[in-house]
């Protein structure tokens, strides 16, 4: 048993590590890959050269700025997205005939092709941040939503029974009984939700914009400055695996009362 | 992101090609840098016509982005591709391989549409306006910067608003007080639909480089009468259009999806489109390439800051190869 120990601490150490080295491995297989290649640096650059444009553009605080533009965006889309998402998906959990009326609407929100309505949507709220934020909002929506009901509704019966047997009231139901049990799941849609968001700043700023990191990549393309290209694609993916752990984080702490079965 | 995936899908496909064993017989493939269009007219009828065939030569139309034919070209894929001219010299300063080596279209065809009634008539009308671009890059920007230029302005001297390819619906919405268009196209658009337009056209204010044909440096050294066949083939196209622009219209049918199911005031918008294009393509000199034009241009994104040292000219555009 004392031997055991040991190797379960040598595991959880190697555990924690194991993110870093094959972020390690897939940078340097991708170095080989661009430099065996021989592909020139505009259609292929290797992670060295990406990481000097990336160092040139923190020092002059270019990607400083469209990172705060992109991300601004985003927490509103974010905020607004979840707002809604979970009003409506509460409402349709508790209300069948509600839910018959808009579930045709609901599925149809995530049939949206964002892309080809975004320009659309630049003419109808104007090529200011609203119409990025809506874009945003739009594609958290439905993970959101789909999640709230779900949580909601799987609520089991007897407990709700239990709150009737205390006198509960409509309120008390809804903050000791429905928000905690739901919770789990919400929050499991808020983590896609967050995720999605990044794309959905990005659709928007690809379209019509003069600020953020869809800018950014769309200037580099335009400037066949590929490493630049891919300094704002990298920035999007630590801002999508930021708002991920800081879900996550929410998540430990929201849930702490929940006790975990080995 | 589209652009970060297209770069690994382009470079994927850069890698897949060497496997393909039947690349010599395959159809050559040209960059359009746009979707179907009329404005395509002489390259379908240098195909329908043969003028291609001729030269032995067998084309295949591309309508990806204008920067992914640039990349391609430049890395030795593809050896043709048609572009704006700012793009060569952007290249070119990234290090890609590529020659300009037949002029197209004139005079730049960029342009700045407001509302007929308006004041704005002149690039000096354009400050405190509120002004629709499509893209902060590309051939509107550089427009809309050298009619800043040629009236001594700078950017912060107007209010620039990013607002994708929706001029036509912003101007007549009265979102914008003035939109960056292309001058044989979305003004005839406006027009048509009740907004008849003041324009004011880079082309009065500045010779730039502007759309043609672009290869590369290997295609050049080893294989130069390719260069000379395609430059034919396309030249005989762009007479033969300018020549007949009905029959050419009719031709557009065959490639552009659609046309021939577009109302009848549509289809005369589209002829329209077409013959404003066919102004920009006559010259005494087909397929000239204007040394001055170039050097405006490189003045230009030097300016703009796009570039951040002179180019050596000679080695973007060559005039050899014309017939």
């Amino acid at each position: 048993m004392q031997a055991v120990q040991p190797m379960k601490r040598g595991r959880v150490r190697l555990g924690r590590w194991l993110p870093a080295l094959s972020a390690l491995v897939a940078l340097i297989g991708w170095e080989g890959v661009a430099r065996a290649s021989g592909l020139p640096q505009f259609i292929l650059p290797p992670p060295s050269a990406v990481v000097a444009r990336l160092s040139r553009a923190i020092l002059d605080g270019s990607l400083l700025g469209h990172t705060l533009v992109t991300l601004s965006e985003v927490l509103a889309g974010l905020a607004l997205g979840v707002s809604v998402a979970s009003l409506l998906g509460y409402a349709l959990a508790k209300s069948s005939t509600l839910e018959r009326l808009l579930s045709p609407y609901v599925v149809a929100s995530q049939a949206i092709p964002i892309i080809a309505i975004a320009p659309l949507l630049v003419i109808w709220f104007g090529p200011g941040r609203i119409s990025k934020v809506l874009i945003c909002g739009l594609i958290v929506f439905f993970p959101v939503l789909v999640n709230t009901v779900v949580g909601v509704r799987s609520v089991p019966r007897e407990l709700y029974e239990l709150m009737r047997s205390l006198r509960a009231t409509r309120s008390q139901v809804f903050l000791k009984l429905e928000a905690p049990a739901a919770m789990p799941v919400l929050l499991g849609g808020l983590k896609i939700g967050a995720t999605l968001s990044v794309i959905g700043a990005v659709v928007g700023e690809f379209v019509g914009a003069d600020q953020g990191l869809g800018f950014l990549i769309n200037l580099g393309d335009g400037l066949y400055d590929t490493p630049l290209v891919f300094v704002g694609v990298l920035t999007l993916i630590g801002m999508a695996l930021a708002l991920f752990g800081l879900v996550a984080a929410l998540e430990r702490r929201l849930l702490a009362w929940r006790t975990v079965e080995v | 992101m589209r652009t970060a995936l297209a770069g690994w899908g382009l470079a994927a496909v850069i890698l897949l090609a060497g496997c393909a064993a039947d690349r010599e017989s395959a159809p050559m493939r040209l960059p359009m840098g746009f979707i179907p269009n009329v404005q395509y007219a002489p390259f379908y009828v240098a195909v329908e016509r043969g003028y291609y065939a001729d030269e032995g030569l067998e084309i295949e139309f591309d309508y990806s982005f204008e920067t992914n034919g640039v990349k391609l070209v430049g890395a030795g894929e593809l050896p043709f591709a048609l572009v704006s001219g700012e793009q060569v010299l952007l290249a070119r300063a990234q290090g890609l391989p590529v020659v300009y080596v037949m002029a197209w279209f004139q005079d730049f065809p960029i342009a700045i549409a407001a509302p007929e009634a308006s004041d704005i008539r002149a690039p000096e009308d354009l400050a405190g306006k509120r002004i629709g671009i499509p893209l902060l890059e590309g051939a509107s920007y550089i427009g809309f910067r050298a009619l800043l230029h040629a009236a001594g302005m700078q950017e912060q001297d107007t209010v620039l608003d990013t607002i994708g390819f929706n001029q036509v619906e912003t101007l007549v919405a009265g979102q914008e007080e003035a939109v960056v268009v292309y001058a044989n196209n979305e003004p005839l658009q406006l027009e048509a639909r009740g907004h008849p337009v003041n324009l004011i056209r880079v082309a009065d204010y500045v010779s730039l480089a502007s759309n043609g044909l672009l290869t590369n440096e290997a295609t050049l050294s080893e294989n130069p009468d390719l260069v000379r066949s395609m430059v034919r083939a396309t030249l005989r196209g762009i007479e033969a259009t300018i020549a007949d622009p009905s029959a050419a219209f009719e031709i557009c049918k065959q490639y552009v999806e659609g046309l021939d199911q577009l109302s009848a005031a549509d289809q005369a918008l589209q002829r329209r489109i077409l013959d404003a294009s066919i102004e920009f393509w006559k010259t005494d000199r087909p397929g000239y390439s204007d040394p001055q034009a170039w050097q405006n241009m490189q003045e230009l994104l030097l300016g703009m800051g796009l570039l951040v040292e002179p180019l050596d000219l000679a080695a973007a555009f060559s005039n050899e190869y014309l017939p």
